[in-house]
């Protein structure tokens, strides 16, 4: 039977598949480290455009510029700003991590607790935590308090039920096991669904950091008189742009340091869920 | 005392220890579509040493009465005693082990079944001992260290059977417990089974959808039918503890095969 378009070519069957862009199809490990480096270098090309269209290199500045700033601001502010950063996102995301671990695991495993929390979280949680940082401002004053609670606010929801899903995700096998080797609730919780949550728990505090930068960013850009995000503030006003371009790059680079980070804890904590 | 009582608690005496009765046991799921019976009025027993297997097809209810016997699930009316104690949730006098992927994954096999006696609050010597002998009992002692996902399946389910038995069980349970394995892996760890049987004089309740694997282990077999799920006959199979794979040419085990496969339908 001759169907129309199932012979690409007489005397041959079946579709040539191609190499690059199979669906799921394997690629070299040479190819895969040129198209890597290909991508960064293209983001350089961008930029050195960029740099080159925008008023010469006065607005957006260029990669040397960059370097040339981070290296001035390092001698300066840049290592004061990072440690107040680091402090604020440290305090903060270990709140929003245990808190969503807790409430994670418990409405994950069960129903009753679900059922509680469900409902206020699925409200709550679509309250843009932006919205809120007049109001903590306000409640909390200026110092360190608020950035750490916004934080906390600005990710937690997302990692509950981030969590809360990798409790869900627990084999019933699993647990029905432990109960009948005579394991109590307690104990399923903490040696069965915890444990097993673990490799979900890592991912999920690794994808909402992100949002807790963000949150610190905004509690600092508006009022703060350290920080990362007070400096990009600081080098705004200043028109500093090479300054305020070299503490993005910063941004960037501590989340990717913290992403392998995480990924190396998660491989650390949980080898038998690699691969 | 209660003449019911008396007579209770005389057929516990004669059941011995770990003897399990399943009296009158139903269950009534309620789901969107109405109410659907999974099981009607179970009667059957276990008796100390016994291998007894739960036949039936798919849909007979036969994994939910024996989550029923785990204490894993409640029944909707009747009730199940080990031993003249009611059954009301699960323990470890019940070992279960199930069809596939009930190791904890993070878990090395010593550690896997060692899991029922540090809950059990062994000390670490005894713990140890008892680990070793069933690593040997289960020709294990070389995977001591591996974790599950460097086992084949048929080793998997000999660590989750010496997990189950760890913490000596009254009765071992054991929901199609080959029924993931290939052919010959479960032939082998069918033999491997009845040989444990024969060594432990464990009590074991099995379930199966297979046929031979049926006659060839058990020493009753009930014969379940699905819709409600409900014993349909009780069939004694005349083969000994010490039986083999020859008993499989025995013209007894073809009739009875033809016989129990007619009744599954």
């Amino acid at each position: 039977m001759t169907l129309p378009g199932s012979c690409v070519a007489s005397g041959t069957r079946g579709r040539r598949q191609p190499q690059l862009l199979r669906v799921f199809g394997p690629i070299d490990l040479r190819i895969r480290v040129a198209l890597g480096v290909a991508g960064v270098a293209s983001v350089f090309a961008l930029w050195l455009i960029g740099a080159a269209a925008f008023a010469g290199g006065s607005l957006i500045p260029t990669p040397g510029a960059t370097w040339t700033a981070f290296w001035d601001q390092w001698h300066t502010t840049l290592r004061g700003d990072l440690a107040a950063s680091s402090y604020r996102i440290l305090v903060g995301y270990t709140i929003s991590v245990a808190i969503g671990i807790v409430l994670g695991m418990a409405m994950g495993a069960m129903r009753s607790v679900e059922a509680f929390f469900e409902p206020p979280m699925g409200f709550l949680r679509y309250i843009p935590a932006t919205a809120l940082v007049p109001v903590f401002l306000l409640l909390l004053g200026i110092d360190e308090t608020p950035k750490i609670w916004l934080i906390v606010v600005g990710t937690v929801f997302f990692n509950i039920l981030m969590m809360a899903d990798a409790a869900r995700a627990v084999p019933r096998e699993l647990v029905n096991a432990a109960y009948t080797l005579g394991a109590g609730q307690w104990t399923v919780l903490r040696r069965v669904v915890f444990r097993h949550s673990v490799p979900g728990i890592v991912d999920a505090a690794r994808v909402n950091l992100a949002a807790a930068w963000l949150m610190l960013v905004v509690a600092e850009l508006l009022a703060a008189n350290n920080g990362l995000g007070f400096g990009v503030e600081r080098a705004h006003r200043f028109h500093a742009f090479p300054a305020m371009f070299a503490l993005l790059m910063v941004f960037g680079i501590i989340g990717l340091v913290s992403d392998l980070l995480l990924r190396a804890l998660r491989g650390r904590l949980a080898p038998w869920a690699e691969g | 005392m209660t003449t019911a009582d008396v007579i209770e608690v005389a057929a516990a005496a004669l059941e011995g220890p770990g003897g399990l009765v399943v009296a009158g046991v139903s269950k009534v799921f309620s789901g969107r579509r109405g109410e659907v019976a999974a099981l009607a009025d179970v009667d059957l027993h276990v008796d100390h040493g016994e291998l007894v297997c739960l036949l039936g097809a798919s849909g007979c209810g036969k994994s939910t009465l024996l989550s029923i016997i785990g204490g894993l699930d409640h029944p909707t009316s009747g009730r199940v005693t080990v031993g003249g104690d009611e059954v009301i949730g699960p323990g470890a006098d019940r070992g279960m082990v199930f069809q596939a992927y009930s190791l904890f994954p993070w878990l090395t096999v010593r550690r896997n079944i060692e899991f029922g006696l540090e809950l059990a609050g062994v000390d670490h010597a005894a713990r140890t001992a008892r680990v070793d002998e069933l690593l040997g009992t289960m020709m294990l002692t070389e995977f001591a260290e591996a974790l599950p996902r460097e086992l084949s399946g048929g080793m998997r389910q000999r660590v989750a059977i010496a997990r189950a038995l760890a913490p000596e069980p009254d009765i071992l349970l054991l929901d199609e417990p080959f029924g993931a394995l290939d052919a010959q892996t479960r032939r082998h760890l069918q033999d491997f089974l009845l040989a444990l049987w024969r060594r432990t004089g464990a009590t074991i309740l099995m379930v199966t959808h297979d046929v031979e694997e049926a006659i060839y282990l058990a020493s009753r077999v009930y014969v379940l039918a699905p819709r409600p799920g409900r014993v349909l006959e009780e069939i004694d199979i005349p083969f000994g503890r010490d039986r083999g794979p020859t008993v499989k040419r025995d013209p007894r085990f073809i009739d009875l095969r033809e016989a129990l496969a007619d009744a599954l339908g």
